[in-house]
């Protein structure tokens, strides 16, 4: 029904990860390396992930292939149940798995393996070159299996019409929708990401179970180059069914977002599927305006800030103190937050507009501040 | 300033000292005269040995110096054996053949020289096999060292039950879910005799795993054995946030149930090693040698900086620290692990006050695992000798040297003893250190290695202290970078030829060998064993579990000693039920990429 979405011009995507209860992540970031220096956009999952994440991640990113290093056992079993999986939401073969596991996977596992579904292993020794070889080739030219009608309106329609934007193509989907955005932006390292996740985690506790929110996350790359996309790796409570996430670079365009985003912001906004869609943008600087002066991207946008950001001076300079709606201190537990939530306040006073400011510890368990985040996005 | 920043200044003020004494031991007579009669005081007590060729040799190798300013050098640098700055040794013996007079076999302690220095290292499948290995391995030794590896499910914490865990029990290592296969793992061993010591690779979980060690001992042995227990658990939690990823709580609570743990070890287990703080997977993620150092020795300065703050006694825990490095086959493990006791004693005695029991590193080590190359596999026989010999010239006090196998798999019985025997073959076969306990180290060489090593890891010091100490680095991701960094490079270099590897990229046999090895694999019909008397144990605990996790959810929130209460929490509750409790009430670890 859907054609091959994207063009040989954009970036190949796919996800890489480490098993459960697996902690042996040398090997993979060596080869994420190298795939983003040969271009391949990589949406890392991160270590200690059941095939469940795996096969999730790997839908809602529309990615076109999966790999997969291992080094602590159980390998035909976790690559047999990822694919039993991958069956069962009737991706098809066409969504290639790999791996790798230095010498722990022997040519018998191996063939077995592939006898299972497995595309390609690959055994101690093996240069990186060739991995990054098999990638362009094998994976790059591999066309995704076409989705079926009865899946319009599911996990897999969504990820593949997201796709469809990001290549420049017109997608099929309602303009408009009753989910509300919420755009979250900040420099690189004050803690969004897990802001993102510790916000989902209420949500997920406190809204009712039918209830979804989307994620949509975004890292920094240059035109026609590969990236990391990380943020995935860093989520605990986001791995869940009623959580929509995906990864996006900004392909080249600076301020924070991709010139898909709008655009994909609409069709998620748009889905009927969720109640609401988060937006992160990759680390800005002080100039940066990402979401705009007014609300045509995000209903609803919140800076979040370290208390390290250096003088008062800098503070003047930080154009979305003016911008956004609210404004939290995160790592309150820093050094200096007190002064800057002080200093934060009377730059945003002379604003004579109503900014509410925050104090929030993002990494604590329970953090008050970060209820007092939800309640005010997530109101009784 | 933390810690970090004062131990820098601490090291660079030592060694302005010791300038100073060589300079007043050439101009002031009496303190020269003062230098001399020491030496020559330690000189006269060196004992003799003799060779089973009739040659006679001192037991400990001085240079021949007359001159105080030099002998001020050497005895404030190199240092005697067991003496600040402990460069040389830990203790005033080590590896001496008990036959050549240095004492008879001693029940009580690795100082003496009567123990060796040999760790049976094992784990697979379930807490039976891993038993009958245990058995096998030490059945001809004095003293059963026996080191434990656990399965990824144990590692994380997770139940054998857990969701898509099923084909990783008993993988890689041995499958611990509860109390009682804890009872089975070391059954047969009298874990209350000073000849048994028991040594534990796990971190994230480790607090759960010593109660439940504790708790098996108690059942079989009563609880008067509990402060008879000796050994060591891993329990490191730094290095796995920098390196390993096997956490399971955030790291403020993982620090605290570390510090419970630590406190009540200093207390009631006087044997015990409750912390072993690791270089070993900081290593084998792809540090460099002075990386792993720096991260290892500012860690461990991180720990007592925390333990104190807590209001703990420096000279109480600080004794019951221990350290773990690898060692590979760069030029810097030729003096490694010298520089880091360097280091340890000075910031131990000059930061934090402590005395000379606490000011001294105790040192396992193990061959590089990352070392070992699939290709052409039996070099790996070759490259672990070499090893370990470098861990001996740096007096390690007790060793692990790895299979040759273990590219492929969990050591075969073949390939471990080989591994075990290396050792025996290097300290009592060979004569190069059973006479003489500093036969090689010491050369020029080897002390230019060391002041580049020290200065380097200087420098990642300040570094780290640029960022607010270890805790500061670690939020930043400074260690993690650092060590990916060097990882990547490794494996360019490997892959590029710049970094010879024998049968890899040099040498290389043009077809390709696999090994004709047995692979131990756990048969799914014992993982389905384990999921059955796991689910058999909760069923049966299912009223009692339920009041001990409330009563573990208190002492938590009241801010008791966590680690008391587990001791009585794992006699109803599994490894799986408490983590994840504990999750409920502390969080979960976010990890970092």
């Amino acid at each position: 029904m859907y054609p091959p979405s994207d063009t040989d011009m954009d970036p190949i995507r796919i996800l890489t990860a480490v098993p459960i209860c697996d902690g042996h992540d040398s090997a993979i970031n060596t080869i994420n390396l190298e795939l983003i220096q040969q271009g391949v956009e990589v949406i890392y999952l991160g270590y200690h992930r059941s095939a469940r994440d795996v096969v999730r991640a790997a839908i809602q990113e529309d990615v076109r292939g999966i790999g997969i290093s291992t080094y602590n056992g159980g390998h035909v079993e976790f690559f047999a149940e990822v694919i039993d999986l991958l069956r069962k939401y009737q991706v098809g073969r066409n969504m290639k798995i790999f791996g790798g596991g230095g010498g722990t996977i022997t040519h018998a596992d191996a063939e077995t393996m592939c006898r299972n579904g497995v595309d390609r292993i690959f055994f101690a020794g093996t240069p990186l070159e060739e991995m990054a070889q098999y990638v362009h080739t094998s994976i790059g030219q591999a066309v995704p299996s076409p989705l079926n009608e009865g899946e319009r309106g599911g996990d897999r329609f969504l990820a593949r019409q997201l796709s469809l934007i990001e290549a420049g193509r017109e997608p099929s989907c309602p303009e408009s929708g009753p989910a509300r955005i919420i755009g979250i932006t900040g420099p690189g390292g004050a803690g969004k990401t897990t802001l993102i996740d510790e916000l989902v985690l209420r949500f997920l506790q406190t809204r009712p179970k039918e209830k979804r929110v989307a994620i949509l996350s975004h890292d920094p790359s240059i035109v026609g180059s590969g990236a990391l996309l990380g943020d995935r790796a860093t989520m605990i409570y986001s791995q869940n069914d009623r959580v929509f996430m995906r990864s996006i670079a900004t392909r080249g365009q600076a301020g924070g977002l991709s010139p898909a985003t709008t655009a994909c912001l609409r069709l998620l906004a748009g889905s009927g599927q969720f109640e609401v869609v988060f937006v992160e943008t990759v680390g800005t600087g002080q100039e940066a305006l990402p979401f705009g002066l007014s609300h045509q991207v995000a209903e609803r946008t919140i800076l979040v800030m370290p208390p390290d950001y250096g003088s008062r001076l800098q503070l003047q300079k930080i154009a979305m103190l003016d911008a956004a709606d609210l404004i939290v201190v995160n790592k309150s537990d820093l050094r200096g937050a007190r002064t800057a939530l002080a200093e934060i306040e009377a730059r945003i006073r002379t604003n004579r507009r109503r900014q509410t400011l925050l104090n929030t510890q993002a990494n604590r368990h329970r953090d008050p501040g970060v209820n007092q985040l939800f309640e005010l996005l997530f109101p009784e | 300033m933390t810690s970090i920043g004062q131990i820098v200044q601490a090291v660079r003020s030592y060694r302005k000292f010791v300038t100073e004494q060589v300079k007043r031991a050439r101009q002031d007579t009496g303190f020269g005269r003062q230098v001399l009669e020491r030496w020559n005081e330690a000189k006269s007590k060196v004992g003799t040995a003799v060779t089973a060729t009739g040659l006679k040799l001192p037991k400990l190798a001085l240079p021949e110096l007359d001159e105080p300013g030099e002998i001020a050098r050497y005895l404030g640098e190199e240092g005697l054996p067991g003496d600040f700055p402990f460069l040389a040794a830990a203790y005033p013996a080590q590896y001496l053949e008990s036959g050549s007079g240095n004492g008879s076999p001693n029940r009580n302690g690795e100082k003496q020289g009567g123990e060796e220095p040999t760790r049976l290292f094992a784990g697979l499948g379930l807490a039976e096999d891993t038993n009958e290995r245990f058995h096998y391995l030490s059945r001809n030794q004095r003293n059963k060292r026996l080191s434990t590896a656990f399965d990824g499910p144990t590692l994380y914490g997770v139940g054998a039950g857990a969701d898509g865990v099923f084909g990783k029990i008993g993988e890689g290592g041995v499958a611990i879910d509860t109390v009682d296969d804890m009872e089975r793992l070391y059954a047969g061993f009298d874990l209350d005799q000073p000849d048994v010591s028991v040594s534990m690779t796990i971190s994230g979980p480790a607090p759960i795993i010593l109660a439940m060690y504790i708790a098996a001992a108690k059942r079989r042995f009563g609880a008067l054995a509990v402060p008879k227990l000796r050994g060591t658990i891993q329990a490191d939690v730094l290095k796995e946030v920098q390196a390993q990823n096997e956490l399971i709580f955030p790291i403020e609570p993982s620090l605290r149930f570390l510090g419970d743990m630590v406190d009540y070890c200093a207390r009631e287990m006087p044997r015990f090693y409750p912390i072993s703080i690791s270089g070993y997977h900081i290593a084998e993620a792809g540090a460099t040698p002075v990386q792993q150092g720096a991260y290892t020795l500012s860690n461990g300065f991180a720990y007592v900086e925390y333990f104190r703050d807590r209001g703990m006694d420096v000279n109480v825990f600080g004794p019951r620290l221990s350290f773990f490095l690898d060692c590979g086959l760069d030029v810097e493990y030729l003096a490694l692990a010298r520089v880091c006791r360097k280091i340890w004693a000075i910031g131990m005695r000059d930061v934090f006050g402590a005395d000379k029991r606490a000011q001294i590193l105790k040192l396992h080590t193990q061959t590089s695992g990352r070392s070992l190359i699939a290709a052409d596999w039996k070099n790996n026989l070759t490259r672990t000798a070499i090893e370990l010999m470098l861990a001996c010239m740096n007096a390690t006090n007790s060793c692990h040297s790895n299979s040759a196998d273990e590219p492929f798999t969990t050591p075969s019985e073949e390939y471990a003893r080989y591994a075990a025997h290396a050792q025996a073959i290097l300290l009592e076969e060979s004569g190069l250190f059973k006479h003489m306990m500093n036969t090689l180290p010491g050369s020029p060489g080897m002390r230019l290695v060391g002041e580049a090593v020290e200065e380097a890891i200087l420098d990642e010091f300040e570094a780290i202290e640029e960022q607010g100490g270890v805790i500061g680095a670690v939020e930043r991701r400074y260690q993690r970078s650092q060590i990916q960094a060097s990882g990547y490079k490794l494996e360019r270099q490997i892959y590029d030829g710049e970094r010879p590897v024998i049968g890899l990229n040099r040498y290389a046999d043009k077809e390709r060998k696999w090994p004709d090895l047995e692979m131990i694999r756990t048969p799914a019909s014992k993982q389905q064993h384990q999921l059955d008397r796991l689910r058999d144990f909760e069923t049966r605990n299912a009223v009692d579990s339920e009041r001990c996790l409330d009563s573990l959810t208190r002492v938590v929130e009241s801010g008791g000693n966590v680690f008391e209460e587990l001791v009585h929490t794992v006699e109803h509750c599994s490894l799986g039920q408490i983590t994840e409790h504990l999750c409920q009430v502390v969080g979960k670890f976010r990890p970092m990429i």
